[in-house]
């Protein structure tokens, strides 16, 4: 709750400031138009600054709420009040419309793919006869938000700002927040942490969208007047609101209206003293900052000036002991798991999948895959690099849908079922490269998994932390997951996963790359991870090691199922020994035993 | 009838002047995996200088500036590569990074046009801009069929290039496996500074040929440059030949549109089916489906 006072006394003092200043038209246009682009970035920053999507036609959703309150004052006479409601109404379906299709498209098609609406919808405006509308003066003051003294103007203008600054504060330190946060830097990985991206990017665009078109209804009636669909629709729009945004600093609160604090008062004054002789001088302005603090600054003013405040604040702590000690005798224990769903505890299967194909344009990667996972127990998966490992796990987490057979995990048919709602009937997954949040902390990671479990933030800080304190990572837990070494971030992840408490845990080789040591002492991690209830699939190349702690095999090659049972079977398999281990497996396997 | 082939002609007319441009587009995006939002830009450059103030200054016909833009844009391209993208090359927010600052070069370079040498619409007056030959009753300007030609030669020179030199292969290399190429001792910063390069020249030079016609102004760009994303897109991204053809297929439906839809409505038509290929076929028409994890 301490976050929020700051936002109002802001608010207050600007409000003051401009009543002080006087009711001088010039003066007071220029702090309306401060906190217009202010709170118009501050909005866009919610899609493209917390949730990382850049919207490149977001003058889509201020010229939606400037033409519908509008339009509905000249012709119907309704009070922009009401009108501006409306266009916020409008934007959100706008945005849902482009949204939908738009948000599966990966950055930059995305950004270009919007554009494309603004560009449609002018000409088919300027067709339809609204290329320009002016607003009717009529002299009724504020119910019709019409004012003579431009200083009402800055103070709903501020009111607006503070709610939109609000809002972002909200999301910030929301668990919406942390998922936003988490698919911005890793969308594969939040998708493993049951986090439903697609959902909730379009949840931040529609938010952006509404609150944009109640800052376009401000601009029409504030300072355009005589509204073009030019004004409305331009590039003029986003070329202000992407410079704010980035100078400012993406994802931070203060960033956007900072900036507009600084540009548009610079920019205005350049306009008045060149503007006459050198026309464009403000867009270079602002395409100047923009090369600029994205090659020298890309964590804009605020960002920059946050890291040295937080930099000066917590550099005592710096000490570089490792995260995760390899101790001997470590067992870990993570808490038992409870999953929401147990229809057959009696089954001794826990997931089955029955005939499932997957093709690759013409590769077959998966052919006509049954097997059974047993309950409790920890199933090996091996052969050789392409025989489809990695794809069974994306088909039963969910990355790929099979083209044909049935997925059935806890008695459920989860065939076509997403990776995080996947990961919220209890499956969760590591992956072979390690896939962290490499900008977030050790701790805000493991509260990524958390959430799916908690009912708010701070139980999932609580038990963020006690799952880090069982596999040893309570050290350093506020320092970026960016600089810890590969086992350390195996150990990260696998907190992480286990913080979704799944029933079932898909681990994909996790002993590439560790040294011998450290391998068995991840045996041992998985072992207890077993012992404490969660049934593991786990494939690995290390097939010495992965024997001594598997209880069941599975053997692929070619993308088919050639073996599955007891581990001593499936490593005694004439095909897998001819496909992947080796006629010398055989005989130093024979002449060890 | 002859209203129809007229507006096949004229649409592949355009198309074709389209394509020098989408082309250049298309061999950013597919090697260096960047969006120029500044690519138009360099076109209307081009038509500013060396093509116009060339013919003010000494009288030379702006089809020979085409060609000795190529080399003006070559180096031009080279240096803004290595100032502005290169260090942004392999970061992880590489993609948004390099959209927002050629964003800023676009604004830069068509405010500095606007400031430097008015916004005033230009138009370049030689004999050819406005004659005719007749076919019937279909016309078929001079200026336009000269362009058509030595767009052809540009773009069969770039294929020329990238298929038949050692340079070309490796930067058709660097798009396919940049890891690879690291390896396999092709320096990936000159390739992606070289694959900038030429395509800046052939923006550069096909922004001549496109001004030897139509009048333009410092804010043309703006109105081309999401023709040529829907072009790249239309062709798959990152292929060169599907940006071709996808801005054939732009320039036919933006001129035979014109028979359904009033003809201020145009280009709705070309970015409506812009969206519908985002819509349907994200990987365009000539595109592959690629593996997501």
């Amino acid at each position: 709750m301490t976050d929020y006072p700051p936002i109002l006394i802001v608010c207050v003092a600007c409000v003051l400031f401009s009543y002080v200043l006087g009711p001088d038209r010039y003066i007071q246009r220029i702090i309306l138009l401060v906190v217009i682009w202010a709170a118009a970035s501050s909005s866009f920053n919610i899609i493209s600054g917390y949730a990382g999507q850049i919207v490149f036609g977001f003058m889509m959703f201020v010229g939606a709420g400037a033409y519908t309150s509008g339009l509905l004052f000249k012709f119907l006479a309704i009070s922009p009040w009401l009108g501006m409601w409306l266009g916020a109404g409008v934007a959100v379906i706008i945005s849902l419309i482009i949204g939908i299709p738009t948000l599966r498209l990966k950055g930059a098609f995305f950004a270009i793919a919007t554009v494309a609406f603004p560009l449609i919808t002018i000409p088919i405006l300027n067709h339809v006869g609204v290329q320009e509308v002016s607003i009717p003066f009529i002299g009724k003051g504020a119910s019709s938000m019409q004012f003579r003294d431009m200083r009402y103007y800055v103070f709903i203008g501020i009111v607006l700002l503070g709610i939109i600054l609000t809002v972002v504060r909200a999301i910030e330190s929301s668990c919406f927040g942390y998922r936003l946060k988490a698919l911005k830097q890793n969308e594969t990985a939040a998708e493993a942490m049951g986090i439903n991206t697609y959902g909730a990017k379009l949840m931040s665009f529609c938010v952006s969208a509404g609150l944009a078109a109640l800052v376009g209804t401000l601009y029409s009636f504030g300072i355009l007047y005589v509204m073009t669909t030019e004004a409305a629709f331009g590039f003029l729009i986003i070329i202000r609101v992407l410079s704010i945004t980035i100078v400012g600093g993406m994802s931070t609160v203060w960033g956007p209206p900072l900036a507009a604090c600084l540009l548009v008062p610079l920019g205005e004054w350049l306009n008045s003293q060149f503007g006459s002789r050198y026309p464009g001088v403000q867009d270079v302005i602002y395409g100047l900052a923009l090369i600029i603090v994205i090659l020298y600054m890309p964590e804009g003013i605020w960002g920059k000036i946050r890291r040295v405040l937080s930099a000066s604040g917590t550099a005592a702590v710096d000490s570089r002991e490792s995260v995760a000690v390899i101790r001997k005798g470590d067992v870990i224990k993570p808490e038992s798991v409870q999953t929401s769903l147990k229809l057959n505890p009696n089954e001794n299967s826990i997931l089955f999948t029955e005939s499932i194909s997957k093709f690759f344009g013409g590769v077959c990667a998966l052919d006509q895959v049954s097997l059974r996972i047993p309950r409790g127990k920890i199933t090996g998966v091996i052969g050789p690099n392409g025989s489809g490992k990695t794809t069974l796990f994306n088909v039963i987490n969910g990355f790929f849908p099979p083209q044909s057979g049935r997925i059935i995990f806890e008695g459920l048919d989860i065939t076509n079922h997403s990776p995080h709602a996947n990961c919220k009937q209890g499956i969760g997954r590591t992956f072979q490269i390690p896939q962290v949040f490499s900008n977030m902390t050790i701790l805000e990671n493991i509260i990524t998994g958390a959430i799916n479990r908690s009912k708010n933030l701070r139980d999932a800080h609580m038990a963020a932390r006690k799952i880090a304190l069982d596999m040893g990572l309570n050290r350093r837990v506020h320092e970026p997951a960016l600089g810890l070494t590969l086992w350390e971030t195996k150990v990260l992840e696998f907190s992480r996963a286990l913080a979704t408490q799944p029933a079932l845990l898909l681990i994909d080789e996790p002993m590439a790359g560790l040294n011998s040591e450290e391998a068995d002492h991840l045996g041992e991690m998985i072992k207890g991870i077993a012992a404490s209830g969660v049934t593991i699939v786990v494939i690995e190349h290390n097939v010495h090691s992965l024997l001594r702690i598997v209880d069941y095999m599975v053997g692929l090659d070619d993308g088919k199922r050639v073996a599955e049972g007891l581990p001593q079977e499936v490593v005694n398999n004439p095909q897998i020994i001819k496909a992947y281990l080796g006629s010398r497996w055989k005989e130093e396997h024979h002449a060890g035993s | 009838m002859d209203i129809v082939i007229q507006s096949i002609i004229a649409g592949l007319l355009v198309g074709v002047s389209y394509a020098v441009l989408a082309t250049g587009l298309a061999l950013i995006v597919g090697v260096m995996k960047i969006i120029n939002f500044a690519h138009a830009e360099f076109a209307v450059l081009g038509m500013y200088f060396p093509a116009y103030w060339f013919l003010q200054w000494w009288g030379i016909d702006p089809f020979i500036s085409a060609f000795l833009a190529i080399p003006i844009y070559f180096v031009l391209g080279f240096i803004l590569h290595r100032l502005l993208l290169e260090r942004l090359a392999g970061s992880k927010d590489a993609e948004n990074s390099s959209l927002i600052i050629t964003m800023g070069l676009s604004l830069l370079i068509a405010n500095l046009i606007l400031i430097g040498w008015s916004g005033a619409p230009r138009v370049i007056n030689q004999p050819y801009t406005t004659a005719t030959w007749s076919i019937g009753t279909i016309l078929i300007n001079h200026a336009q069929t000269y362009s058509l030609v030595i767009s052809l030669v540009f773009i069969v020179g770039l294929f020329l290039f990238l298929n038949k030199t050692l340079t070309g292969k490796a930067i058709k290399a660097a798009a396919d496996d940049p890891e690879g190429c690291a390896y396999m001792g092709i320096n990936l910063r000159f390739v992606h500074g070289l694959a900038f390069a030429v395509a800046i020249a052939m923006t550069g030079a096909g922004g001549i040929l496109m001004a030897t016609y139509r009048p333009f102004s410092p804010f043309f760009g703006e109105s081309i440059i999401i023709i040529l994303f829907a072009s790249v897109i239309l062709g798959g991204m990152t292929s060169i030949s599907g940006a071709f053809f996808g801005a054939l297929i732009i320039g036919l439906i933006q001129q035979l549109s014109a028979f359904v839809l009033p003809v201020d409505l145009q280009n709705v038509a070309v970015f409506t089916v812009l969206v519908l290929i985002l819509y349907i076929r994200p990987e365009g028409l000539f595109g592959k489906k690629g593996r997501v994890v």
